[in-house]
């Protein structure tokens, strides 16, 4: 499972997809097809730098795309926030993805890799903490809080 | 490595969206069945160990959304893939219809030129059955495929469509290199007993291709 987070996209891929986003970007009109595709490389990037546009580019495109498409901005939102430790993060938008989807095995599984690494990286008690605030701030409300961003 | 296992296969499941990929792949590892199983984000992953004909195996799976979102980006984790399983609802016909585009973008975008397809025809449990299990087999035998129908629902040849795949390419040769503790003998492990059951390969159902 912890594939998910450590598999790297291939550079071709990348530059495939940057290629078709930077045309897009220069004629004035970026279809959200292409930036999600780009994004989607990005965040899958060794390079932290990488990661951090693509979750710029997801997170756009979580507050102007549809409905339906929220859900894989969020899970790729919290790979990606992840894949650069930043686990809190990672766990607030796993926690948004499941208030929408509860069942959902795959986020699931994502949450039970990312807390055994804040665990192996000694976090857990950052993670405690963070979970306290974020109680506080209102889980239940977060997926609408990012909505309304 | 751990020393019992012989290689790590890289297996995918594609097909079209709805027909069951994430459900066969939740039976064959969890051994459960969610009716409402939401639809795959990207790509998932799971592992599981299995032993077939006395060799262990480690299977590092990898399981592609169906949906045409994902389309364009998916064929990018077919690289080094020793098994794909195809997977149509027999259902629904225009699951079926669309196999060929699944094999042909199989076709182009795998670097093992002997990868092994098995293709599966799910969903027999269904009363509305639209495709036959001749058709199946017809089409699996044009593209030099195994073939086999199962359900995730009732685990009918859920293990054996797996187990069939393992077994095929382990018999494949250059299409896998065994791990360094064991480079060059195919062992016959003393086996736990944990598998020690007989998979529900009986009859019918079995790969005809």
């Amino acid at each position: 499972m912890d594939e998910v987070l450590d598999e790297v996209v291939p550079t071709e891929d990348l530059k495939k997809y940057e290629k078709v986003y930077h045309e897009q970007l220069n004629s004035g009109n970026i279809t959200q097809k292409a930036q999600f595709e780009y994004a989607w490389c990005l965040v899958r990037s060794k390079y932290s730098g990488d990661i951090r546009k693509g979750l710029i580019l997801l997170e756009e495109l979580f507050h102007t795309d549809k409905e339906e498409s929220k859900r894989d901005y969020l899970y790729y939102l919290a790979i990606g926030s992840a894949r650069i430790k930043e686990y809190n993060k990672a766990l607030q938008y796993v926690r948004g993805f499941l208030q929408i989807e509860p069942g959902n095995h795959q986020v699931h599984d994502l949450e039970v890799v990312i807390k055994r690494r804040m665990e192996k990286e000694g976090l857990v008690g950052v993670a405690l903490t963070g979970g306290i605030v974020l109680g506080i701030a209102g889980v239940v409300g977060l997926a609408f809080a990012l909505a309304k961003k | 490595m751990d020393p019992d296992i012989l290689s790590t296969f890289k297996i995918l499941i594609i097909g079209e969206s709805a027909v069951g990929k994430t459900s066969l792949l939740l039976r064959f590892i969890n051994d459960n069945f969610d009716p409402n199983v939401s639809a795959t984000i990207g790509v998932d992953f799971k592992t599981k160990k299995v032993t077939v004909d006395g060799n262990t195996v480690k299977l590092a799976i990898w399981d592609t959304a169906g949906v045409e979102r994902f389309r364009t980006l998916t064929p990018s984790y077919y690289r080094n893939a020793q098994g794909a399983i195809v997977v149509y609802d027999v259902s629904r016909r225009e699951t079926f219809n669309k196999m060929q585009l699944w094999l042909d973008e199989l076709d182009t975008y795998t670097t093992k030129r002997n990868i092994v397809k098995m293709i599966v025809g799910n969903k027999i449990d269904q009363d509305t059955r639209e495709v036959t299990k001749e058709e199946g087999i017809k089409f699996a035998r044009r593209h030099a495929a195994l073939y086999i129908e199962s359900s995730a629902k009732t685990r009918d040849n859920v293990e054996c469509a797996f187990e069939e795949l393992v077994q095929k390419i382990i018999q494949t040769p250059g299409l896998w290199e065994a791990s360094t503790n064991q480079a060059g003998t195919i062992s016959v492990s003393q086996n736990d007993s944990s598998d020690g059951y007989l998979p529900k390969c009986g009859g019918w159902s079995c790969s005809l291709a």
